[in-house]
């Protein structure tokens, strides 16, 4: 029995990161999943892990970690396993540099529009009455409005169309700089590419006119270069929903 | 190679990055820009994508090896974990947790507050009174589509009553947050002094005179900020000042985060 346990949704964005750090450290740990489209992380069960609400977290003996590009560097210094941050401190500030850029700029616009397109028409069907009850318990008040705009379907459409135009820039950002080098932000796979797989895998389905084999051959290289590593198979198949399930285009023929 | 750093008045980003160069010992070589009128984004000063699109909005640009550097928080690692010895950041791995946790939550949740009051107070009226000739001059290098659109929000006095209300509630629950974290009589946030003290009292010294309310009653904040201003890499800092009241001094900072 693993003295680690991670509290996770599928493997997909937040949820995702900590869970292929550890499986490419090679860290065994209970995987406890969270249903988000059940509203479980804001139940008291898990509230009493995590008092924000959010998901992931992990226990690591008595300590208590959330903030899932944290907890992946966590993970990283505190496991034995392969490295995933290089020696050289320079290329820890740019993995950190993109890391923010795609946690606090990238991420937000792919997920407002993946929100609207799949989060929201999934959880609208259920009872209103319970739907207003899950939002009040919320205990952060960003994400109660965050998650009243998804379920009622309310994202302005300027903000649509700023997250629209952000995906487009960063999906060139993406592709300008997966052509100067083997990986995102250093020649070594690390955090970065745990990161950027997590928020850019499905990325060729979600926007086929942006990301595809001619206009980002980089790409498309890239996220099936990490697809082929036994951490990242292992991860998706912990997957429940078709969320998850999309990763399987990413096989080579 | 030594080192290059431009950066602004002692305040914000640029007070974090100038104290943690102090701290850490190395040589660099200071090049002050007025960030208040876009002097990153001129010619003098060295960019490449990092510098050009960080979500830190106008702060300080290292320059070491060749390569421009920005975010002062990821800055700061760097200068400690080239360092010889690890003076700001512990190295133990829970503990560099909590600190680098910390600092995301001043990073995303306070500095965006902190720019925005700072900027309404410090800056609009500065702008407001520039020929438009030359405020376009001033914003037309800028790549960021999202920061150059702050600018001109700024000049034109666009300042939303919610993200206000907003703000001021996050410089509020801030403080709270560090006095709560102080009320065991230690002197530091986090046990040892750390890159948190500095990104913590970089966003919120400024804020003392804009939103007096939310320290009046945080004596514990108050104690601290005087050991933060004795500290030799902090007071040797503020002495870099080309103001007599740098804590004044705000330029475009961080958005506000967009959904929650």
């Amino acid at each position: 029995m693993s003295d680690v346990t991670l509290y996770h949704w599928e493997p997909n964005a937040n949820s995702g990161k900590p869970m292929l750090a550890l499986m490419e450290k090679g860290v065994e740990f209970n995987s406890h999943y969270v249903d988000l489209l059940d509203f479980d992380q804001h139940k008291p069960e898990y509230l009493a892990i995590n008092p924000e609400g959010t998901i992931p977290a992990m226990t690591h003996g008595d300590r208590v970690l959330t903030e899932s590009t944290a907890m992946m560097e966590y993970v990283d210094a505190a496991f034995a396993g392969p490295k995933l941050m290089p020696d050289d401190p320079k290329d820890q500030w740019r993995i950190r540099w993109w890391m923010k850029f795609m946690d606090q700029w990238l991420a937000p616009s792919f997920s407002m529009i993946g929100w609207s397109v799949f989060i929201g028409p999934m959880v609208r069907g259920k009872d209103p009455d319970m739907l207003k009850a899950a939002i009040d318990r919320i205990p952060m008040p960003e994400r109660r409005v965050a998650w009243r705009k998804a379920i009622y379907g309310t994202f302005g459409e300027e903000e649509m169309k700023e997250s629209q135009s952000r995906v487009a820039l960063g999906i060139r950002m993406l592709e300008e700089e997966l052509s100067k080098r083997e990986w995102l932000a250093s020649d070594h796979y690390s955090l970065a590419d745990v990161n950027g797989f997590n928020i850019a895998y499905a990325l060729p389905l979600s926007q086929p006119d942006l990301s595809n084999d001619e206009k980002t051959p980089h790409i498309l290289e890239w996220l099936r270069k990490i697809y082929e590593r036994p951490a990242a198979k292992k991860t998706w198949a912990m997957g429940k929903t078709d969320l998850a399930a999309r990763i399987k285009f990413l096989e080579r023929s | 190679m030594t080192m290059v750093l431009y950066h602004g008045d002692p305040n914000g980003p640029s007070l974090t990055v100038l104290a943690a160069l102090f701290e850490t010992g190395h040589d660099a070589e200071l090049r002050p820009i007025d960030l208040t009128m876009g002097e990153r984004h001129s010619d003098t000063v060295p960019r490449n994508v990092e510098v050009e699109m960080s979500i830190e909005g106008e702060g300080p640009v290292l320059v070491a090896d060749g390569e421009p550097m920005a975010d002062s928080v990821f800055i700061a690692c760097y200068l400690n974990d080239s360092a010889t010895m690890s003076p700001i950041a512990p190295q133990d791995p829970f503990a560099r947790w909590q600190m680098m946790t910390w600092c995301r939550q001043i990073i995303e949740r306070v500095a965006p507050a902190a720019a925005y009051l700072g900027v309404k107070a410090r800056l609009a009226d500065k702008l407001s009174a520039l020929d438009d000739a030359v405020f376009e001059k001033l914003i037309a290098p800028i790549k960021s589509g999202d920061l150059k659109a702050r600018w001109a929000d700024i000049r034109a006095g666009a300042f939303d009553e919610a993200k206000i209300d907003d703000s001021k509630a996050k410089i509020k629950a801030a403080v709270e947050k560090v006095d709560t974290q102080l009320s065991d009589g230690r002197d530091w946030l986090l046990g040892d002094f750390s890159i948190a003290d500095l990104e913590t009292y970089a966003w919120l010294s400024g804020m003392r005179d804009i939103e007096p309310a939310a320290f009046e009653s945080a004596t514990r904040t108050g104690a601290w900020i005087g050991r933060m201003q004795a500290r030799p890499s902090v007071a040797r800092t503020l002495s870099l000042a080309k103001t007599t009241a740098p804590h004044q001094t705000w330029a475009p900072g961080p958005e506000i985060n967009r959904w929650g």
